[in-house]
């Protein structure tokens, strides 16, 4: 696998892996999920570079456009989050429980 | 110029290892911040100026600006950085599994060397992406109108979320 490919796609999973395995804060998960966003920038970005397609670099633009909205409605969330319950840490969202 | 991108390249999986690691979002914010950083050097180094460009401007002075006084909800009297023993354990773990799975799948690439994303033989203000990214704006114009409205969209969304006193979307906020 080319270095470049390898870093990417251990980026996307390692950001995979941190979104899993979150511990404290809604805020480190929706981090990871940016970390997620920033290597699939990166992998798009790399395909039109190195196959030299250059019509296909609106794509990480458009990548980075719907990421934006993801991210605020994450944070919107996470405000929600800390007016209803004071705080974003997790062992505070315990309405539902098993 | 070669051992500058496996620097970058390192720096990019190693400072997501960082973040994924959960520290308090102060350090994971940072963390973002120099993953961004290395990933606009790897995509300087393949010739694609403008998108790294974009990513600086958009992507770290737009979002992770607000991603950064976010973090003010997150506040704790002690933050754990990757001086604490569970983040930076963590950390360990995350790199031992990066280090496996270099170890199965490093053979059989032999383009090692990075060359520019177009062999022009004239200078050009004109590189690949940024002819690439005009064509967001002639061709592929409904996807450029329909991004708009879904950033629009999202607008409108955020303001429902965080409407308060149960007159938007969430009734309990």
């Amino acid at each position: 696998m080319t270095p470049t490919h390898f870093a990417f796609s251990s980026t996307f999973l390692l950001g995979l892996a941190g979104l899993a395995f979150h511990r404290t804060h809604l805020l480190s998960a929706l981090l990871c999920l940016e970390g997620m966003m920033l290597s699939l920038f990166i992998a798009l970005s790399m395909w039109t570079l190195q196959l030299n397609s250059a019509s296909f670099s609106a794509s990480p633009m458009l990548l980075l456009a719907f990421s934006a909205c993801e991210a605020g409605a994450g944070l919107a969330l996470l405000v929600a989050t800390a007016r209803t319950h004071g705080t974003d840490r997790l062992q505070s969202l315990n309405l539902l429980q098993c | 110029m070669v051992y500058i991108m496996f620097i970058f390249l390192l720096g990019l999986v190693l400072g997501l290892a960082a973040v994924a690691s959960n520290p308090s979002p102060y350090f994971a914010a940072l963390g973002l911040v120099a993953v961004a950083g290395m990933g606009c050097g790897v995509l300087v180094g393949h010739g694609g100026s403008f998108l790294s460009l974009i990513l600086f401007l958009i992507y770290l002075g737009g979002m992770l600006v607000v991603f950064a006084y976010s973090a003010a909800l997150a506040a704790e009297p002690y933050p754990e950085g990757w001086g604490s023993w569970p983040v930076l354990g963590v950390m360990m773990a995350y790199v031992l599994g990066v280090c496996v799975a270099a170890g199965l799948f490093w053979g059989g690439w032999y383009e090692g060397a990075w060359v520019s994303a177009d062999e022009f033989a004239e200078f050009s203000v004109f590189r690949g992406d940024i002819g690439g990214v005009a064509l967001m704006y002639s061709a592929g114009g409904g996807v450029l109108v329909m991004g708009a409205w879904v950033l629009l969209l999202t607008l409108l969304v955020v303001l429902e979320l965080t409407r308060g006193l149960s007159r938007g979307a969430l009734r309990a906020v």
